[in-house]
């Protein structure tokens, strides 16, 4: 929705004479002006059209405003229509109470001054177009947020295959000439042999390095094996990268997910290990999966660490800081359509995510 | 299996790696690389054609990943020794590949000890080279 769209508004009363005044009064505020000459109609309407504000008369037979407000606010989709009521006859303080109680957000008498009228309904349709334009917003931004996370761990994949395909063999056939001409050392002299020597354990040092990059970027058994298997691996060389002694508890087996789940779910294990060794000073850490029923699956990452601070924790659960790897956690967590909770005390902290599994997305291994 | 020639099938998706692989094997001149397949589904084909003694795969190739290639082959001769060759060994990988039937998963981070690894596998001493058949039943 932009600036310049429309809004609806729904006047409701039972005479048709008072809906004509109102469309009137509202004509010039260049909005859809849409009519219910009852509480039945009004519903009808409401559920047909998204409204950004109910004008609604109190005295209607059958049902009166009062109960359509209440009606109205049952639905999750209404609570927070914003309901204007007009009343000539119910104007004292405890009928004015009893409106705002059904979170009425205004409340007019009779007779109706024009120029009142319209800006009080101004004030609400403006609020509605800017809190549609925020939810368009924000649902765009979250687009852009999965797209370029999908595009990392594409590019990620990408380069870890590169790496593979490319300086990974060419080192590794250089492994092997070194150790053809190691064979023949003794034939060398003693600075050529040396340094043939050297050169063999630095292309095996090179070599590993260019393997754990190349598994940090993008993990090589999680294509071809598994889930779990790849977390495994990650959490073994993690242990003897970090010397963090890491338990992992995958019982019962899940089987293979879905591509976009399985790399999620290892991202989320990667980013808490490494938060666990930047921040936790925690000797230890544990990864647990399991399925809490057929269609949810629970991933766990405990440390008996430090712990968060707390002034830390309250910017964390505001959302309003914790860097980009947990706001990375977070949003990969909500486009599963998953939770994801936090906790954490001066003994060590908990991730707990919890991921929907459908059992279409569940493959035999 | 003829303990004076025996008959390797390469399989990588480098061609690099598999000539590096050939130097190395070529300096015994008892082995003989009697075939190269750059991914799995030509290796089937060429291994029912050659019937190699002894074959190394890669684990990460384009199509088939080594593992799986494995498989198929093993289903074709059960008996066949089969080493993979892979940047990614690491004690996950090695307990798949095992299961799989796979006897042995040498780094190319420090490839040179395949040849240590090639010799223990065809040394007629070796439980596992003795009885393979029982083995992988």
């Amino acid at each position: 929705m932009n600036e310049q769209e429309k809004v609806k508004i729904l006047m409701v009363d039972d005479q048709p004479a008072k809906l004509l005044s109102y469309e009137v009064i509202l004509k010039e505020l260049n909005e859809e002006l849409l009519k219910a000459h009852s509480g039945k109609e009004a519903l009808d309407q409401l559920l047909r059209n998204d409204i950004a504000v109910v004008l609604m008369d109190v005295s209607m037979p059958e049902l009166d405003g009062f109960e359509l407000a209440d009606i109205i606010r049952q639905h999750p989709r209404f609570q927070k229509t914003a309901i204007i009521f007009i009343s000539a006859v119910h104007l004292t303080d405890i009928d004015q109470l009893k409106a705002y109680q059904r979170g009425a957000v205004d409340y007019i008498s009779v007779p109706i001054v024009p120029e009142l009228l319209r800006a009080k309904v101004t004030v609400f349709a403006d609020l509605h177009r800017k809190t549609r334009q925020m939810e368009t917003l924000n649902h765009q931004l979250r687009n852009l947020s999965a797209r370029l996370m999908a595009a990392q761990d594409e590019e990620r994949r990408r380069i870890a295959r590169e790496l593979h395909d490319s300086v990974g063999q060419l080192v590794a056939t250089f492994s092997m000439n070194n150790g053809l001409a190691l064979m023949q050392a003794d034939k060398l002299s003693p600075t050529a042999g040396n340094a043939l020597r050297q050169n063999t354990a630095l292309v095996q040092q090179l070599s590993k390095e260019i393997r754990t990059i190349s598994h940090l970027l993008h993990p090589p058994l999680l294509d071809e094996i598994g889930l779990l298997p790849a977390i495994k691996m990650f959490a073994d060389g993690f242990a003897e990268r970090s010397s963090i002694k890491v338990g992992v508890d995958f019982s019962p087996d899940i089987g293979r997910l879905t591509p976009k789940v399985e790399i999620s779910i290892f991202r989320i294990v990667q980013e808490c290990l490494t938060n666990v060794y930047r921040h936790s000073e925690s000797k230890t850490a544990s990864i647990k999966i399991w399925p809490s029923d057929d269609k949810m699956l629970s991933l766990q990452v405990c440390d008996q660490g430090k712990g968060i601070a707390s002034e830390r924790r309250v910017s964390m659960s505001q959302g309003t800081s914790g860097g980009v790897g947990l706001s990375g956690m977070r949003e990969r967590v909500r486009e599963l359509g998953g939770t994801l909770d936090i906790h954490s005390n001066g003994s060590g902290t908990t991730v707990l995510a919890m991921i929907p599994v459908t059992s279409a997305e569940t493959v035999s291994d | 299996m003829t303990q004076t020639h025996t008959r390797f099938l390469i399989v990588d998706d480098s061609e690099l790696v598999r000539q590096g692989l050939r130097i190395v094997l070529q300096e015994n001149p008892e082995w003989e690389v009697c075939g190269e397949a750059s991914n799995g589904a030509d290796a089937v084909e060429l291994f029912k054609e050659l019937h190699p003694n002894l074959v190394i795969v890669d684990f990460q190739m384009p199509g088939m990943n080594g593992i799986d290639t494995a498989r198929r082959l093993l289903q074709v001769a059960p008996a066949v020794p089969i080493i993979m060759f892979t940047q990614h060994a690491s004690n996950e990988l090695e307990k798949h590949a095992l299961d799989a039937g796979i006897r042995s998963v040498v780094s190319k981070t420090d490839a040179f000890p395949i040849v240590g690894i090639i010799e223990a596998l065809l040394d007629p001493i070796d439980p596992l080279q003795r009885d393979p058949v029982q083995r992988d039943i």
